[in-house]
C-alpha cells in the first residue's frame, strides 16, 4: 500500500476531469443541436470542444503513463490499475481519431464517454500499487498482443457507441436529439463495419497472444480463463456477423448484440485475468 | 450431390455448430486434459464439413477472393491443429548440471499417437544457471546455460530461460519454476565398482525447509535419508540471485540410527560400502514441447487475417463512409437521404 501521492495520480485525475468535461460537452452538444443552424450532426462548437477535451485527456494520460513507467520501471501491462489506465488512453486516442475523421458518428460521444467512465471511476477506486514485472513479459509479442487488443476494443467501443444511439433513438423522448444523424439503417451498417474491423484485430490479438504464450509458457493454447473467454468472444463476433447475413435481424436486436459483444470483451479484459490466478500464469 | 452439399453448407448450421463449439470451449475451460476430446472435435468436424461445403457451393464465399482466403485458412487451421494434437509431445525433465540429455529421463510424457520426431538426435548438456529474485521473493529472469553441438564436433554455449526456449530438432525446452539443488555422491560398494550420481532435492526456494530425500543402495541395506543444510544467501526482503556455484551445503545423513554430517569431499562408512559427498550441484526442470505444425499454424492464421483484411478493403473501398449532410432536411430520413443511397445499394454487409 502506498500512502503518498504517487507521481502519476495528479495527471490521471486531470485526465479524468478532461474526459468528464468532454462527456458533459457532448451531452450539451446533442441537446443544443436541436436548435443548431449548420445542419451538421451536432453543434459545431461543441464538437471541437469535445474533440479538444478528449485529446487533452489522452495527452494527460500519456503523461500519467510515462510517470508511472518511470516510477515502477516497466510498462502498464500487469495489474488492473495500469491496464485500465492504459485502456483509457488507447480507447480515448482511437475514438478521438475516429471522432475527428468521421463526423457522422460524433453524437456517439454521449454513449461512448459514459462507457469510458465505467473504467474511469473504477481506476480511481484502485490503489496505484507498483506491479511486479513477470519474467515472461520480456517478450516483443506482448507488445503486438496488447497493441492489437487495444484496436480491437476501441473498434468494439465505437460499434457499440453507434449501437447505443440506435437504441436511444428507439425512445421517443430522445429521438429528436439525434435527428441530424443518418437513419438507423445507415448507422447499423457503419457500426457493423467497425465490428468487422474489430474481428480483424481480435484475430490478430489472438494470434500474437498465442505466439507469446508458446514462448512464455511452452504452449500456444491451453484454455485458461483468459484464452477461453477471448475465444468465446471471437466466436460470438463471428456468429453475430453470420447471423446478420443469414437472418433479417431487427436493427435494435443487432444493436443489443453489438453491445453484448463489447460487454463480453470488457469482462474478458478486466474481469477474467483477475478472477482466475491461472490466467496469464507468468504473473505468479 | 450438389444439392446435398448445399444443404450441408447452410449458414444456419454454421450458427448451430458455432454454438456447440462455444459449449465445447466452455467445457474445456481450465481442464483441457480431463475433458473428453470430442467436445471440441465434434463441433470442429461439423464446422469443417459445413465450411468445406460452403466453400464449394456458395458463390458468396468462393467468388470473393479475400473471404475465400479467410475461410480456407480457417479450415486449414482446424486441420493443422488436429495434426498438431496427433503428432505432439509434451514432457518434463530434470537436468542436473553437467548431465547430457537422454530421452529415458523424460517424465510425465504425453504424446499424440502419430508422434515421430527425432528425439534420439537431440543432444545437449546442462550447465549452471542463475535466477534473479526481487524483494518479496518475486522470481525474475532465469539464465540457464547449456552446451549444444556446434555442428563441427564441438560444443557451443547457449543461454536459455523464461520465454527463450532451447530448440533442437523441433523439440522446445522451456525452463520452469521447478528447479533446485542436488547432492553429488560417489558410492563405493564393498567389492564393487564406484559410481557417481546425484540426489535431487525438492524445488528451491519453494521447499526451502524440506531439502531432503532418501535412497537405498542397489546392494541392499538400510535406506539412507539425506538432508541438505544450505547456505544460498537467500534474502526474502532484498535482491538476491540463486546460483548453485555461490552456494554451500553440508549433507546430513541418517541411516540405521546413525547421524553424520558431511562436508564436500568427506566420506562415511556405511553397512555395505563407503559413500562420499562430492559437492553441491543444481538441477533445472524443463518442460518439453514438440509440435511440428507451429510455424504452419502461424502462417495460416496470418493468411486468414490477410484474407479478412482484403475482404474488408474490397467491400468498403467502393462504399464511402457516410458524411454529415449539409442539408438538414435530408438528415434522418432513410429514403430521401442521398448519402444513404450510396451505401444502401445492394445489401451492405
Ligand atoms: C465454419 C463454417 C463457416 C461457414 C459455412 C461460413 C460461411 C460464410 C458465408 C457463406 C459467408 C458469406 C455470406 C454473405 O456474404 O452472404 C461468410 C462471410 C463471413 N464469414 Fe464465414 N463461415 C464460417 C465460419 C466463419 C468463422 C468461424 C468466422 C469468424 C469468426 C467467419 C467470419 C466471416 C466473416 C467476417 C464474413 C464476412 C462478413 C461480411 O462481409 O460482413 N466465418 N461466411
Amino acid at each position: 500500500m502506498e500512502d503518498k501521492m504517487v507521481a502519476e495520480l495528479p495527471w490521471l485525475y486531470t485526465a479524468m476531469a478532461a474526459y468528464a468535461l468532454a462527456t458533459f460537452a457532448a451531452m450539451m452538444g446533442v441537446v443544443r443541436a436541436r436548435g443548431g443552424s449548420a445542419g451538421a450532426a451536432v453543434n459545431r462548437n461543441y464538437e471541437s470542444l469535445v474533440l479538444g477535451l478528449i485529446s487533452a485527456g489522452v495527452l494527460l494520460l500519456v503523461i500519467a503513463l510515462a510517470e508511472r513507467w518511470i516510477r515502477i520501471g516497466h510498462g502498464p501491462f500487469v495489474n488492473l490499475f495500469e491496464l485500465l489506465m492504459s485502456q483509457l488512453f488507447s480507447l480515448g486516442l482511437v475514438y478521438a481519431v475516429i471522432y475527428w475523421r468521421l463526423p457522422v458518428i460524433r453524437p456517439t460521444a454521449v454513449v461512448v464517454m459514459p462507457m469510458m467512465w465505467v473504467m474511469g471511476i473504477w481506476v480511481l477506486t484502485l490503489e496505484p500499487v507498483a506491479s511486479v514485472y513477470p519474467p515472461t513479459y520480456h517478450n516483443k509479442w506482448l507488445w503486438a498482443h496488447v497493441g492489437f487488443g487495444k484496436f480491437f476494443l476501441a473498434f468494439l467501443l465505437v460499434g457499440s457507441g453507434i449501437a447505443g444511439i440506435i437504441l436511444l433513438r428507439g425512445m421517443s423522448r430522445l429521438r429528436p436529439l439525434f435527428r441530424y444523424m443518418p437513419p438507423d439503417s445507415v448507422l447499423d451498417q457503419v457500426a457493423w463495419r467497425f465490428m468487422l474491423l474489430a474481428l480483424i484485430f481480435d484475430s490478430l490479438m489472438l494470434i500474437a497472444g498465442a505466439v507469446w504464450a508458446q514462448d512464455a509458457w511452452g504452449r500456444y493454447w491451453a484454455w485458461d480463463a483468459l484464452e477461453t473467454s477471448s475465444f468465446l468472444n471471437w466466436l460470438m463476433l463471428g456468429a453475430a456477423i453470420h447471423a446478420r447475413l443469414t437472418y433479417r435481424i431487427p436493427l435494435r436486436v443487432g444493436a443489443v448484440a453489438m453491445i453484448a459483444i463489447f460487454v463480453f470483451a470488457f469482462f474478458t479484459y478486466f474481469g477474467t485475468p483477475f478472477y482466475s490466478e491461472a490466467a496469464h500464469k507468468g504473473v505468479i | 450431390m450438389i444439392a446435398v452439399l448445399k444443404r450441408l453448407a447452410s449458414i444456419r448450421l454454421t450458427l448451430l455448430w458455432m454454438a456447440l463449439l462455444a459449449i465445447g470451449a466452455a467445457l474445456n475451460y481450465d481442464n483441457p486434459v480431463d475433458t473428453p476430446v470430442w467436445v471440441l472435435v465434434a463441433p470442429l468436424a461439423l464446422l469443417g464439413i459445413n465450411l468445406l461445403a460452403a466453400i464449394i457451393t456458395n458463390a458468396r464465399i468462393n467468388r470473393r477472393g479475400g473471404l475465400l482466403i479467410f475461410h480456407v485458412a480457417l479450415l486449414m487451421i482446424v486441420i493443422l491443429a488436429a495434426i498438431g494434437r496427433l503428432t505432439h509431445m509434451e514432457a518434463h525433465i530434470e537436468m542436473v548440471d553437467g548431465m547430457g540429455f537422454t530421452p529415458e529421463r523424460l517424465i510425465n510424457v504425453r504424446q499424440g499417437p502419430l508422434h515421430s520426431g527425432k528425439l534420439d538426435q537431440v543432444h545437449f548438456i546442462q550447465g549452471p544457471y542463475t535466477i534473479e529474485y526481487r524483494p518479496g521473493m518475486m522470481r525474475g529472469l532465469t539464465h540457464s546455460q547449456v552446451l549444444v553441438p556446434d555442428g563441427a564436433g564441438g560444443w557451443e554455449r547457449k543461454v536459455v530461460g523464461d520465454d527463450r526456449p532451447l530448440i533442437l530438432e523441433g523439440y522446445r525446452f522451456y525452463t520452469t519454476f521447478n528447479k533446485g539443488f542436488a547432492a553429488v555422491l560417489t558410492w563405493m560398494p564393498d567389492g564393487g565398482e564406484a559410481q557417481t550420481g546425484t540426489i535431487h532435492m525438492p524445488s528451491y526456494p519453494l521447499f526451502e525447509f524440506r531439502q531432503a530425500n532418501r535412497w537405498t543402495p542397489v546392494e541392499g541395506g538400510e535406506q539412507i535419508k539425506f538432508w541438505l543444510q544450505l547456505e544460498t544467501g537467500i534474502d526474502p526482503e532484498g535482491y538476491w540471485v540463486l546460483d548453485a556455484r555461490k552456494s554451500q551445503a553440508s549433507l546430513v545423513l541418517r541411516t540405521g540410527g546413525q547421524r553424520v554430517e558431511l562436508q564436500p569431499g568427506e566420506t562415511v562408512r556405511l553397512e555395505r560400502g563407503v559413500l562420499r559427498y562430492d559437492g553441491l550441484s543444481s538441477w533445472m526442470g524443463y518442460k518439453l514441447y514438440y509440435d511440428p505444425t507451429l510455424q504452419w499454424l502461424f502462417l495460416t492464421a496470418m493468411l486468414s487475417v490477410l484474407g479478412l483484411a482484403i475482404h474488408f478493403w474490397k467491400k468498403f473501398a467502393n462504399h464511402p463512409w457516410p458524411q454529415p449532410t449539409s442539408n438538414r432536411k435530408d438528415a434522418g430520413h432513410a429514403s430521401s437521404d442521398t448519402r444513404t443511397a450510396v451505401i444502401d445499394k445492394g445489401r451492405m454487409v
